[in-house]
């Protein structure tokens, strides 16, 4: 690694040659700035002179600092063609389609799934007649690490935070009634395991059905972050064999589920977790890398694997900081793709995102107020030209959302989108002086940090090495420090909070016992019903596709058809791998 | 006249995903001298080993996603074999419904920290729990 250029080393001496045509003729420049220093020095008073640089600090914010005025002269360099472009064209600066909103507007994609597998069926079709145009489908704890309902573990959390899956028969139920060809199906199978032993489920439920896979669309979360980084779990398997998981699901779905977006690099909840907005970025766009290397050492094409590349961004309070930084990211990646791997295809060089608003900048104290914190994240996001959105809902410090807490998430979009107008014009910001500069620095920063982490040996050793881990240990720490200090602001909380301030009613998920005994039940009927010898080798050849090398994920399809449970499964990757101790940092 | 470090073990359920908030939780008692040890997800029983062995003053139990008063009526019953429930604090921290706070009272925990629960309160409830 440490003798293979990194990614800015490589962008610097491809573009070197590059002829850049600036948008301002030097002389306007030459005088503009000769006006804003006459401005500055007569009309602005010098308490503003001298603090002319301020920095921002928000909740999981990235602290670029700001001047009070921006003009031509911070861009004084703008190629419109090489930074800015059209929609739809490189270097997709302005969006990854021409049409943008007028051609179809963002995916309302609400997650939902809470309660057993049929109340969740009734919610995803609730959505569904209100006018989402998508299902995101959230798992319950067990499910998520991959623990069956009837283990001791799963004890008062099955159906709690989403939806319990232990085998087939729970996703018949969940997808009742819904043409998964026609609506386009998110399942947030976090982790590279997860998404390996559920979404099998998923096929053979939908080959049961009649469905051909390859019509299907949708996606998967499919992460290694999610797994090694910022989940905590009691057991881990080895990073190294986590990532072969997480690409063995990539060549799977890319042959057999071409419509599929196979992975969702999320960025989201590792900045929920702890890391600025850049940070966010650069790890997934290094998890990206990484993946288009190994699948080029398997023999594939790296045009063919990125088209259904996806991305998932968090968005919070620093408003323009956030469009201009989704702006960025289309026109770094589209640069990693053409300049790194020699990208021919348009479709590849495509950052495509969901943007989910950010839950952690939401607070407890006066719930309702969250309302209008979701509701400019959300304007953010789109006015960042997001392909899909879920708005988080106000009471996410109380509980999961009930139906009504969807249904003002929902509405949120809904407003913006019909109300607004914002949708109308497509890329509205670009060309202000301060939206562009801003884009500047953001590409530069994500740019940078990502080399840091091609200098430590690259995505995986980084996590290995618990290099991540600990940077998210100090800005958690760093970030509360200053909450605690008054430095970042949050309003109600600790600016301007009443001091007699009281929590108001608001109606929780309730956890209901019987539904963990149900869904005991019917699992303990489907292992009575199912051929146990045939589950049996079709464990045994999970493990032996581990060990061999082959890819795995044909496997855990014949475990899933054999009527193998999500526990069954799980267990058998820490048999052929062993475990992993993930650091713990404070 | 140095007063006796405060020694804090915290630790999540099994299966709990989230840990920014036991993490930052850390930081805030580190920050005010306490001695912090953090093992991860554990089941109770392994949870209430360690804290014998560790022989601390406070057990942190954080938990975001449910199971709070089934995993906790395990922990408490395991710290009673243990026999170590009357002289350990118990605090548990994170999303519960407001009708299961008096229930996770009666089982044995002294403080409840909820989403938002400043440095201040946090602090202060641990030094409460364990003067008490």
């Amino acid at each position: 690694m440490s003798e293979e250029k990194t990614t800015k080393e490589i962008f610097e001496e491809k573009l070197k040659e590059k002829k850049r045509i600036p948008l301002y003729n030097p002389d306007a420049i030459e005088k503009i700035k000769e006006g804003f220093d006459e401005w500055k020095n007569t009309k602005v008073r010098e308490k503003d002179r001298e603090n002319w640089e301020v920095t921002p600090y928000t909740i999981l914010g990235s602290e670029i600092p700001r001047g009070m005025l921006y003009t031509p002269c911070d861009v004084a360099d703008l190629d419109y063609e090489a930074d800015v472009g059209f929609p739809g064209q490189e270097p997709f600066t302005r969006g990854p389609y021409p049409n943008m909103y007028r051609g179809r507007v963002f995916t309302i994609r609400q997650l939902s799934g809470a309660g057993s597998p049929e109340e969740t069926n009734e919610r995803l079709k609730f959505l569904l007649e209100s006018g989402a145009t998508g299902t995101n489908l959230a798992l319950d704890l067990p499910t998520v690490q991959m623990f069956d309902s009837d283990e001791p573990e799963s004890v008062g959390q099955v159906g709690t935070v989403g939806v319990p899956i232990d085998c087939v028969q729970d996703m018949e139920v969940i997808y009742k009634d819904i043409p998964i060809d026609k609506v386009s199906s998110s399942i947030v199978t976090h982790y590279p395991r997860n998404s390996m032993i559920i979404f099998p489920m998923f096929l053979v439920m939908a080959e049961k059905r009649g469905y051909d896979w390859k019509t299907l669309p949708g996606s998967v979360q499919n992460d290694i972050t999610m797994e090694n980084i910022v989940r905590r779990a009691p057991e881990y398997i080895p990073p190294a064999d986590d990532f072969r998981i997480q690409c063995d699901n990539i060549e799977f779905l890319r042959k057999e589920v071409p419509r599929w977006n196979y992975i969702t690099l999320n960025g989201y909840n590792l900045r929920e977790e702890g890391t600025d907005e850049i940070m966010e970025m650069a790890v997934a766009f290094a998890n990206g890398i990484a993946i288009l290397e190994e699948m080029q050492e398997r023999g594939y094409d790296p045009d063919w694997v990125a088209e259904r590349m996806a991305f998932f961004w968090s968005v919070s309070n620093d408003f323009f900081e956030e469009i201009a930084r989704l702006r960025a990211a289309r026109r770094l990646w589209y640069k990693i793709m053409k300049y790194r791997f020699d990208s021919k295809k348009p479709r590849s060089q495509l950052e495509r995102c969901h943007i989910q608003t950010s839950g952690i900048s939401l607070q407890r104290v006066e719930p309702y107020d969250n309302v209008i914190r979701s509701a400019f994240q959300a304007m953010a996001a789109i006015l960042g030209g997001t392909q899909s959105l879920h708005v988080d809902s106000y009471a996410e410090a109380y509980s999961v959302p009930l139906e009504e807490d969807s249904l003002l998430a929902l509405r949120t979009q809904q407003i913006i989108n019909a109300e607004t107008q914002v949708t109308q014009v497509v890329d509205p910001l670009a060309g202000s002086f301060y939206v562009e500069k801003l884009t500047n620095i953001a590409e530069s920063k994500v740019l940078d940090q990502l080399e840091e982490i091609e200098k430590e040996g690259g995505f995986v050793k980084a996590i290995e090495s618990g290099w991540m881990h600990n940077k998210i240990a100090s800005y958690i720490a760093k970030e509360r420090r200053k909450i605690d200090d008054g430095t970042i602001k949050i309003v109600g909380y600790n600016y301007f909070r009443r001091p007699d301030v009281k929590e108001p009613p608001i109606k929780c998920q309730e956890v209901l016992e019987e539904r963990r005994q149900r869904q005991i039940e019917k699992l303990k009927k489907w292992r009575e019903e199912r051929d146990n010898d045939k589950v049996e080798s079709c464990l045994g050849a999970i493990v032996d596709a581990c060990k061999s090398g082959e890819n795995v994920t044909y496997k855990t399809i014949e475990a899933a058809r054999a009527g193998a449970t999500e526990g069954e499964m799980r267990r058998k990757f820490v048999e052929a791998f062993g475990m992993w101790k993930q650091p713990l940092v404070i | 006249m140095n007063e006796k470090k405060i020694k804090v073990l915290l630790s999540a359920y099994s299966l709990e995903t989230h840990s920014r908030g036991i993490v930052t939780v850390a930081s805030m008692l580190r920050d005010a001298g306490m001695e912090v040890i953090y093992i991860g997800n554990n089941r109770p029983e392994q949870i209430i080993e360690a804290a014998v062995q560790e022989d601390v003053d406070v057990v942190g139990i954080n938990s975001m996603c449910g199971g709070a008063l089934e995993l906790g009526g395990e922990l408490m019953r395991s710290a009673e074999e243990k026999g170590i429930k009357d002289n350990m604090a118990f605090v548990m921290g994170g999303i519960f419904p407001p009708e299961d706070e008096p229930k996770l009272k009666k089982l044995g925990f002294k403080a409840l920290l909820k989403p938002g629960a400043t440095s201040e309160e946090v602090v202060g409830s641990v030094k409460e729990v364990v003067e008490a």
